[in-house]
């Protein structure tokens, strides 16, 4: 409620701003949980927290997001295309038309040439401006584009390898950098590193390594209502959650990401608001299918969906999750009608393992790979740790195989049949997972052609229906069509427990009072325009 | 003199090169993948095969330590995975962020220690004894980097009197000598001086309490000279020795303040090691601890030139 | 924290031990006898003793089973019924895990500087007593750790291998071995020069009955001495380590990662947070005076 009036008041601020020039509104400190400031040259390092404070700040992409509202899940909008559709009888074709008159911050025009040369940026290792480090960010993003070609000054012809109705999505990950930089600073990506300019609401002012990334307000921005309020925003990398709640206390910073939920309480008492959303965040456990698995009977997957007592592991997250009832939370266009209710009811998962010829003298054995940190990974460790005493209450027998955050990175590279998995004795893990958009979300983790290192496919799922069913989805070219399409698949994915799903995030940030204006988007990315410090 | 200077010189070359030579193994220990941590976890593998090739980990170790070497020997340290910024660039300024930090600690915890330890040792009352043997013990078997988080919960959270974070306010570009950027150092100082306080007090204590008992000071008070002209006697005979280990907890203190820097997020070499290994950034990790050792090996080499210059007992070459 | 430099810690020593042909069962007795009427170093010994006691009988103590969470015990403060300390982040109880905490921390307090001891002696008194080309070799080496502040190497070390206690004990057993071979090699050097070697030469006695008797006689004592000041080094070195996610992995208890697992706990309870950090202190500082007291029995000037 409080959160709507706010937004009311930010929207009624925009009104007027859209009028007059926007007034001078201070210094936003932010403490970011990144241990450098991440990539500044265009496609950013550090996970969507990169994304979030050095891609959309500093950046805009071809399709950006809407992030001004908090009550429905974000979705995309147009940003430096105006609008976009596939070609007519020929769907692996996409016409973008681009904004005119849009500027980098360097004062050069976008254009189609400038799409042009940042797609060769990532793509064409032939090009001068071919840049290894934003080619590792970006080259996952966006699996299906093939071939580009600008048709004129604002128009660019974008060509996928298969038919991919979903296209549109994979292009709010790509950002613009300005070839005009480049070429001013003698061709020298490390260079512009300290010196970018992008077309993005902030131009970057100091770029001090490790230590703070200063942006400011960028007055010609093209979208009227979106220019800044801020004067100024200082982002500090600050990895450990103690220090970053010491310096929030302290006033030398103004917003922390992820505070530890022990100390929630002592910053609520030093006047601090906690902010918090859903967002398409999904953290559970990733099976094995493979015929050994005991995984691969349904009804040891539901079992284990009946096993946790998500009440329970939310009190221990201080109320900072939301409990799972599939891969996106209900309310979300994509939830659909699972038939399955995923709950705690130990009795029922009992029935089930005892239905599937497990008993006291014969569990089931479930090893997982879990890190001991790690982005988006939550509590590990507790949370773990709780969950496996919910699982082995029902008659799992299940075990952990921990391991650092990078490690547990390195190993989902290879499926589940791989050697380092079976010599392990491994048969889930624990990756959370961001389901912002449909290939994230369902296509390269459940989709039979996606099977690890090609995609997230780690349990080497293979299930024809499913396979269909989103294809289906990246095929429909109508949007109603396509939500429907989607909802199927999340519903048939709930219905065939194919993952044990546990928790949603709630990305809590806590800020002084003295921030205004921001509204949580339900999102991996936050919209800094309309914040504001009071006096 | 200067020959004695110059042959201890050449003597450090051929350490030198195993220092280099461990410090490259070091890092090629480690097991995992330089490049994993600086792509998305979901990065297609040939992204990552191309990314080695790119930066020669394909290459067998031989080969890249020798081309490594060659570079190193140019000053270039390379560039680092994760940012693709200049190693040399890097180091420098956290290794002058770390110098500052060093430089307050070590001013603080020696001068600190002279005075408590030639008090100890003059003490009539065996009250100040103890006292100093036991703030210097206390030094020495604390956990600093504990003490660290306690003095920033005390003085920044609850008492809001000084910065628990950072090297200086929002808008600085550098350190510079002013109120605000002193008043960032002063816990991460406190802290860090804890150890060579500790130590250093126990040597000045002991060596001095051992030169007072030698034969010459009671001669020179059978000829009736001064309180004070004896002790500029005896702090000369015990420099150094007190010298020796001033050094040694110099270049530690250096070395080891990478718990401090992480604890109050000091932009310094502490804490860029720290990141390093994190992001398992070998270049980044390479020159830090390849710039710091070099820095130890010249700083013994000075203080053992000095206490041969202070020391006219000691003969060496 | 750091290391000290052994030539300055233990120039007294030397001088005072070296000069006997060999040491007699008098002298051990006679330091027993300083030792006996010292009451600090006896009180320390006694709370050490009981430390790697309880560490080590801790499952046979009744105590709570550390590993066991609970949610709904979460950060009980001390003097909690069921559980006399509190308890921990994740509802286990504290006293178990101080108590099985101390097997981890005292055994990497005390097996690196064991393992140096070994190491770095056998090459100190094998460089000493053979000189030349060997004593080169080893002590050139030597000179290589020895240009690494001794965090910086640990924590080099251990960043490179990874976490966990294996590699720790690995990498804190390799910054103790260059200061203890100094020592040695020091010690035999100026042992070898000595009268009383040569006269063992002529009268036909074995090498190895010279490294037995005069040289491992003599050097022993100094270097014990040295290598109880190094543990609690080793101690705050390892707790270090796993306070910077190097060392100890979870669930281990482990003072060192208690520490640093409890760091989000200071704003609830400070005083549970603290706990570990204490127990690091009164070991570390029990070590320390231990080292004291040996040193003054040995009748050697600090």
């Amino acid at each position: 409620m409080f959160k709507h009036l706010r937004f009311a008041v930010a929207g009624m601020g925009l009104c007027v701003l859209a009028v007059a020039p926007a007034l001078a509104q201070g210094t936003l400190r932010i403490g970011m949980t990144a241990a450098d400031i991440p990539q500044t040259t265009g496609q950013p390092d550090q996970g969507f927290e990169g994304f979030r404070f050095a891609g959309y700040t500093i950046y805009d992409a071809l399709v950006n997001w809407d992030l001004s509202k908090a009550d429905t899940i974000a979705d995309i909008r147009p940003g430096l295309a105006t609008e976009w559709s596939a070609v007519e009888g020929e769907p692996t074709k996409w016409v973008f038309k681009l904004r005119q008159g849009v500027k980098f911050h360097d004062g050069s025009d976008f254009d189609s040439a400038a799409v042009i040369w940042n797609l060769d940026k990532l793509l064409d290792d032939k090009s001068p401006q071919f840049d290894r480090k934003q080619m590792a960010q970006a080259r996952a993003r966006i699996p299906t584009l093939v071939g580009y070609k600008a048709v004129d000054k604002y128009t660019i012809e974008l060509t996928t390898k298969v038919v991919n109705s979903l296209f549109p999505y994979d292009m709010s990950y790509i950002f613009f950098s300005s070839p005009a930089q480049w070429e001013k600073l003698g061709k020298d990506w490390t260079k512009v590193a300290m010196q970018p300019s992008g077309t993005g609401p902030f131009k970057v002012e100091r770029v001090v390594p490790r230590e703070r990334l200063e942006l400011v307000r960028n007055a010609g921005y093209w979208e009227k209502a979106r220019v800044p309020k801020l004067d100024k925003v200082i982002l500090f990398p600050m990895p450990e959650a103690a220090t970053r709640t010491a310096a929030l206390l302290a006033g030398q910073i103004d917003w922390i990401e992820v505070p530890a939920p022990d100390a929630i309480p002592r910053l609520r008492q030093g006047g601090m608001s906690i902010v918090t959303n859903k967002y398409p965040h999904n953290w559970g456990y990733h099976p094995s299918m493979v015929e050994s698995s005991p995984w691969a009977d349904i009804r040891v997957r539901k079992a284990a969906n009946l096993a946790v007592d998500r009440a329970g592991l939310n009190k221990l997250l201080g109320g900072m999750m939301i409990e799972s009832k599939g891969a996106v939370y209900p309310g979300h266009p994509w939830f659909g009608s699972p038939g399955f209710d995923i709950k705690y009811d130990p009795e029922a998962a009992k029935k089930l393992l005892a239905e599937a010829g497990y008993g006291p003298t014969k569990k089931p054995k479930i090893k997982i790979a879990i890190s001991t940190s790690g982005s988006g990974q939550m509590l590990p460790l507790p949370m773990n740790e709780y969950v496996q005493e919910n699982l082995n209450a029902v008659g799992f027998d299940t075990q952990f195989e921990v391991m650092e955050w990078n490690a547990l990175v390195n190993f989902q590279f290879q499926p589940a049949t791989s050697e380092t998995a079976t010599k392990a004795g491994v048969n889930a893990i624990n990756v959370s997972r961001a389901t912002v958009d449909p290939y994230s979300a369902f296509m390269r983790l459940y989709h039979s052609a996606f099977v690890a290192p090609a995609g997230a496919n780690w349990g080497i799922l293979k299930d024809p229906k499913l396979d269909e069913l989103i294809n289906k989805a990246h095929t429909s070219f109508d949007r109603a069509a396509q939500t429907k399409a989607l909802a199927d698949v999340h519903t048939y994915i709930v219905d065939q427990a194919y993952w044990v799903y546990i928790a949603h995030d709630l990305n809590p940030r806590a800020m002084s009072p003295k921030v205004k204006g921001f509204v949580q988007a339900q999102s991996w990315f936050q919209d800094l325009t309309p914040v504001e410090m009071a006096k | 003199m200067l020959l004695y200077a110059l042959r201890r010189f050449v003597y450090l070359i051929p350490v030198a090169f195993g220092v280099s030579l461990l410090v490259f193994g070091l890092v090629h220990l480690a097991p995992g993948d330089p490049i994993s941590a600086i792509v998305p976890p979901d990065a297609p593998k040939e992204v990552v095969d191309k990314l080695k090739e790119y930066y020669g980990f394909d290459q067998p170790l031989p080969v890249q330590y020798l081309r490594w070497l060659g570079v190193t020997l140019t000053g270039d340290l390379g560039t680092s995975i994760g940012t693709g910024r200049s190693v040399a660039t890097e180091v420098a300024t956290a290794f002058g962020n770390t110098i500052i930090l060093a430089i307050a600690a070590t001013t603080l915890a020696f001068s600190l220690a002279v005075v408590l330890g030639t008090a100890a040792a003059y003490a009539k009352s065996r009250l100040v004894d103890r006292l100093v043997t036991l703030i210097s013990l206390v030094g020495v078997s604390v956990p600093h980097f504990w003490l660290a988080i306690v003095l920033v919960i005390i003085f920044a959270v609850e008492l809001g009197a000084l910065p628990p974070m950072g090297i200086g306010p929002e808008n600085s570009t550098g350190w510079r000598l002013d109120r605000a950027h002193l008043a960032h150092m002063v816990l991460p100082t406190i802290a860090l001086s804890v150890i060579p306080l500790g130590v250093v007090t126990r040597t000045v204590r002991s060596t001095i309490k051992e030169t007072l008992s030698m034969e010459f000071v009671t001669a020179l008070q059978a000829k009736g000279m001064s309180d004070i002209r004896i002790l500029r006697h005896v702090l000369k005979n015990a420099a150094p020795t007190c010298l020796a280990v001033m050094g040694l907890q110099a270049g530690n203190l250096i070395g080891g303040s990478i718990l401090i820097e992480t604890v109050f997020a000091w932009p310094g070499t502490g804490f860029l090691l720290n990141s390093a290994i994190f992001r398992r950034d070998l270049p980044i990790l390479q020159g830090t601890t390849l710039v710091l050792a070099f820095f130890f090996m010249m700083l013994n080499l000075t203080v053992d030139v000095i206490q041969t210059m202070v020391d006219p007992r000691i003969k060496r070459g | 924290m750091a290391i000290q430099s052994p030539s300055i810690d233990l120039g007294g020593t030397i001088s005072v031990l070296l000069g006997r042909s060999g040491v007699s069962r008098g002298y051990w007795q006679s330091v027993g006898r300083r030792l006996r009427r010292d009451p600090v170093t006896l009180i320390c010994a006694a709370i050490l003793i009981l430390l790697v006691a309880a560490a080590l009988l801790a499952p046979w103590l009744g105590l709570a089973d550390p590993y066991k969470t609970s949610m709904l015990r979460r950060l009980n403060p001390i003097g909690s019924p069921n559980n006399l300390l509190g308890t921990d982040e994740l509802g286990r109880d504290m006293l178990a895990r101080l108590i099985y905490g101390g097997r981890l921390s005292l055994f990497m307090g005390v097996t690196p500087v064991a393992c140096a001891l070994l190491i770095g002696g056998f090459l100190g008194i094998a460089a000493g007593f053979l000189g030349g080309r060997v004593n080169m070799a080893i002590m050139r080496t030597m000179d290589v750790f020895y240009a690494f502040p001794s965090v910086l190497l640990a924590i080099s070390l251990s960043g490179a291998m990874g976490a966990g206690a294996e590699n720790t004990l690995l990498a804190l057993s390799l910054v103790f071995i260059p200061p203890i071979c100094r020592v040695s090699e020091s010690v035999t050097t100026q042992v070898r020069g000595f009268d009383f070697v040569d006269a063992a030469k002529a009268s036909g006695a074995s090498t190895l009955a010279i490294v037995r008797v005069h040289v491992l006689g003599n050097v022993l004592g100094p270097i014990l001495v040295y290598a109880t000041s190094l543990i609690s080094v080793a101690i705050i070195l390892a707790a270090g380590l796993s306070f910077l996610g190097l060392g100890v992995k979870p669930p281990e208890p482990e003072w060192g990662l208690m520490l640093n697992t409890l760091r989000q706990a200071i704003y609830v309870n400070p005083v549970l947070a603290a706990l570990p950090g204490v127990m690091i202190f009164i070991t570390s500082i029990c070590f320390n005076l231990m080292s004291d007291g040996l040193r003054a029995a040995m009748d050697v000037k600090a």
